[in-house]
């Protein structure tokens, strides 16, 4: 059949960068983007996706009250993230017509409905089977090829597995966003920032639907604020089509690069004005009570016992030998909002089973799940078992992601439990045995035909007034002859709540802090006319343990978080100010300032041998 | 087609494949033994690894047919009854793996490394285990587990 085709291509001028892709007279990604279902209706250049805006006050008036007046741009790399299982999937359709589906999804119950709403089908004659996921960092939410599956499943009769190769998964997977980053900031003379203007352009790719939320684009744009009190501020971020990979979310999306920025200025600042940059970080720093970008109050605010926790781990102000810095970096991260449903199950063996629609995507989540309904019911975690819910199951779930499954999974496991608790106390008190075990009392239902058991559907709509700060000190050694940099140690503090589980806590910290070193110092997809040239994984340069520094970490517990017993995130808190801080240290080190990522030796060595 | 021999975790096996046929896919489809994990598919993450002749090899760059009359040991050979290897053990005990796609291959690098040497310095270990990509970990619990293993001795 491929002889009756005679295809001849004509070349056309592509854009393969953001600041390209909004210059004017840019060749036009899409002819009609605005017809797109979902397209936000704002478009200042028919190549801009989406535009993001956190305003405070009145950033125009705020520059008024200015002394000094500071603008510096950065750029952040395109970034795979790195999980070792690339994605598969398993598409077959049963003898009763229905789609079923097995992948590395993160999201089940959102994959049934994107499902079916790209195949036209009705959504309950989609069923999504929940399996372990082999690492996520954000890549995991999408549809990937699974449509492409269905329909070769139904042409065939036959189950379809897609599987991507690892050359794929850099080609076509769904990476985090490069960046181009202004900051402009006005201080006092006593160092006190009075007014932010910050303009981020995101380079999207092709695509925009690997950001499927209603704002498409980077929520991450709001840390452009930083960990700071800015009483004027206008932050605008774009998302800019271009010919090359559609990029998605990727762990705490839109916050690296941020944080990357805001934190090398305020270091650029503070050398400017002589201060130390811990000083001007303090000066700064927001309070209780104060407004973050998106117009939240916080209470219960550790900014500043968090920083003075890293600083004190890293022997801030102590003499070091030349060619070696010291770097600091902060930020937060809130605690995440979502849907969750937990139904508890009395075995007559006196276990109980937790049911959940959520699925592990390595993080050790259901272990955490099961202590907490472990921990209601007086039972120890082995009594616990957890039962993966398939789609059928639920409704709904928000499933994986933006720090949310300890709250809300947790949260939804917590109230289930209590009301389970209830039920078996109720139960106890009608056999009227004292101290009768589990096992007596849903053996004792049973007989009546009956099973203990609750669900909790828990919707968490808006963020707490918590968040989670962090404060990152880097040590490094520069050297002069090659440019090359060493962590020779790194300091990681964390403003956190109640920790449930220590050992998956400190594994998010320590799995967070190395994917941000990656991101830092050596991880880059690179790209040839859009087209990703980086083709191995051993050629985008993950860490290996090899790479890795001494590290400390600080834990700052105070139980005011919003998930059970007082808990909050984790997941995302230690990956962001990582690359800022070692920046900074490198400058601290031999003067040299990096403005994009990653730190390579060449791009020192080069500032370095240009200083003479 | 070949008509290979080989011994996988004691039992012998006769698998006839296509002379492309990897080890690793050989393994995995014609043997059913899924332990092994497909990570970058070309020798450089580890996730395939397994023992052959108790040396430690990428199975996923290996071919079947170089297997042939020769003795591999994957993930599942390790556990005896339901009793795991120390250094399984190891990896539970101190949080050594979070999604676990890396971990088949860590825990038999380990293994090969322990067999060889049986109580490392740190500096060995980071060395030995270099070839072994992990993303969840940060590999600081990986170095633990390894070191927590090599004090609880072989059995």
């Amino acid at each position: 059949a491929l002889a009756v085709f005679d295809v001849q291509y004509e070349a056309r001028p592509g854009v393969f960068d953001q600041l390209g892709g909004v210059r004017r007279g840019a060749p036009v990604v899409h002819a009609a983007p605005g017809a797109y279902e979902g397209a936000p209706a704002e478009r200042p250049h028919p190549n801009v996706q989406s535009v993001l805006r956190f305003k405070l006050g009145d950033v125009d008036a705020g520059f008024r009250e200015a002394d000094r007046v500071f603008e510096h741009t950065f750029r952040t790399q395109l970034a795979h993230h790195g999980y070792i299982e690339p994605h598969a999937g398993v598409v077959a359709i049963d003898a009763e017509g229905r789609v079923q589906v097995w992948a590395s999804n993160k999201m089940p119950y959102r994959l049934k409905e994107l499902l079916a709403h790209a195949l036209r089908l009705p959504k309950e004659r989609i069923r999504v089977n929940l399996t372990p996921i082999g690492g996520d960092f954000g890549g995991k939410g999408s549809l990937m090829d699974l449509p492409l599956a269905y329909h070769l499943a139904r042409v065939t009769g036959r189950p379809v597995k897609m599987l991507m190769r690892y050359a794929e998964e850099l080609m076509a997977g769904n990476p985090r966003h490069p960046s181009v980053i202004t900051m402009r900031t006005g201080v006092t003379s006593g160092g006190r920032i009075v007014a932010r203007r910050v303009t981020a352009h995101f380079n999207s790719g092709a695509y925009a639907a690997f950001k499927p939320a209603p704002t498409v684009n980077l929520g991450g744009a709001g840390m452009g604020a930083g960990v700071y009190r800015i009483p004027h501020l206008l932050i605008e971020s774009f998302c800019v089509y271009t010919h090359s990979i559609p990029c998605g979310h990727a762990r705490s999306p839109g916050e690296p690069q941020m944080v990357f920025a805001g934190e090398s200025h305020m270091d650029m600042i503070a050398r400017d004005m002589g201060l130390d940059p811990a000083e001007l970080r303090r000066r700064n720093l927001l309070g209780d009570g104060d407004l973050l970008a998106n117009g939240h109050h916080l209470e219960h605010v550790r900014a500043k016992e968090t920083l003075e926790a890293a600083l004190a781990a890293t022997d801030w102000g102590a003499p070091k030998p030349p060619w070696v810095g010291r770097g600091v970096a902060m930020t937060h991260r809130h605690i995440g909002v979502g849907f969750t449903n937990a139904h508890v199950r009395l075995e007559t063996k006196g276990t109980v089973t937790l049911v959940i629609g959520l699925p592990d995507t390595g993080t050790g989540a259901h272990l955490v799940l099961r202590q907490v309904v472990a921990e209601v019911l007086g039972l120890t975690v082995e009594e616990v078992e957890i039962e993966l819910a398939s789609t059928d199951l639920f409704e709904t779930d928000s499933g994986v992601g933006g720090s949310r499954v300890t709250h809300t999974g947790g949260r939804a496991a917590y109230h289930a439990a209590e009301q389970l608790k209830e039920q078996i106390a109720a139960e106890a008190a009608r056999l009227g045995v004292r101290d009768a075990s589990l096992a007596t009392i849903a053996q004792a239902a049973a007989r009546d035909g009956r099973t203990l058991e609750a669900g909790h559907f828990y919707d968490a709509k808006s963020h707490a007034a918590v968040t989670s700060f962090t404060a990152q000190a880097a040590e490094v050694a520069v050297d002069p002859e090659t440019g090359q940099v060493t962590v020779r140690r790194f300091t990681t503090a964390h403003d956190v709540g109640t920790v449930i589980n220590p050992l998956g806590h400190q594994g998010q910290i320590e799995g967070g802090f190395v994917q941000g070193l990656g991101f830092a110092l050596s991880e880059e997809l690179r790209t040839e006319d859009g087209r990703i040239s980086t083709l191995s994984l051993g050629d985008f340069k993950l860490p290996t343990v090899l790479d890795i520094p001494p590290l400390t970490t600080v834990l700052l517990e105070d139980p005011v978080g919003p998930g059970p017993f007082g808990a909050k995130a984790i997941g995302e808190g230690s990956i962001s100010a990582v690359a800022p801080a070692i920046a900074n240290a490198v400058a601290d080190a031999c003067g040299v300032r990096v403005q994009d990522l990653p730190i390579t030796a060449e791009k020192v060595y080069v500032a370095l041998r240009e200083r003479g | 087609m070949l008509t290979i021999r080989l011994t996988v975790n004691g039992m012998r096996q006769e698998v006839e494949v296509p002379t492309y046929r990897t080890l690793l896919d050989c393994l995995r489809y014609d043997l059913g033994l899924t332990g092994s994990k497909e990570g970058c598919g070309v020798g450089v993450c580890g996730a395939c690894t397994v023992l052959l002749d108790g040396k430690m090899i990428s199975a996923c760059i290996a071919l079947a047919s170089f297997a042939d009359g020769r003795t591999v040991t994957t993930i599942e050979g390790l556990a005896q009854d339901e009793r795991l290897h120390p250094v399984q053990q190891a990896f539970m005990d101190m949080g050594g793996f979070q999604c676990g796609i890396c971990t088949p291959g860590q825990v038999m690098a380990s293994k090969a490394l322990l067999d060889e040497v049986p109580h490392p310095s740190e500096a060995e270990i980071r060395e030995w285990m270099l070839g072994n990509l992990c993303r969840c970990t940060g590999y600081y619990k990986i170095v633990e587990s390894v070191r927590a293993a090599s004090r609880a001795g072989r059995p």
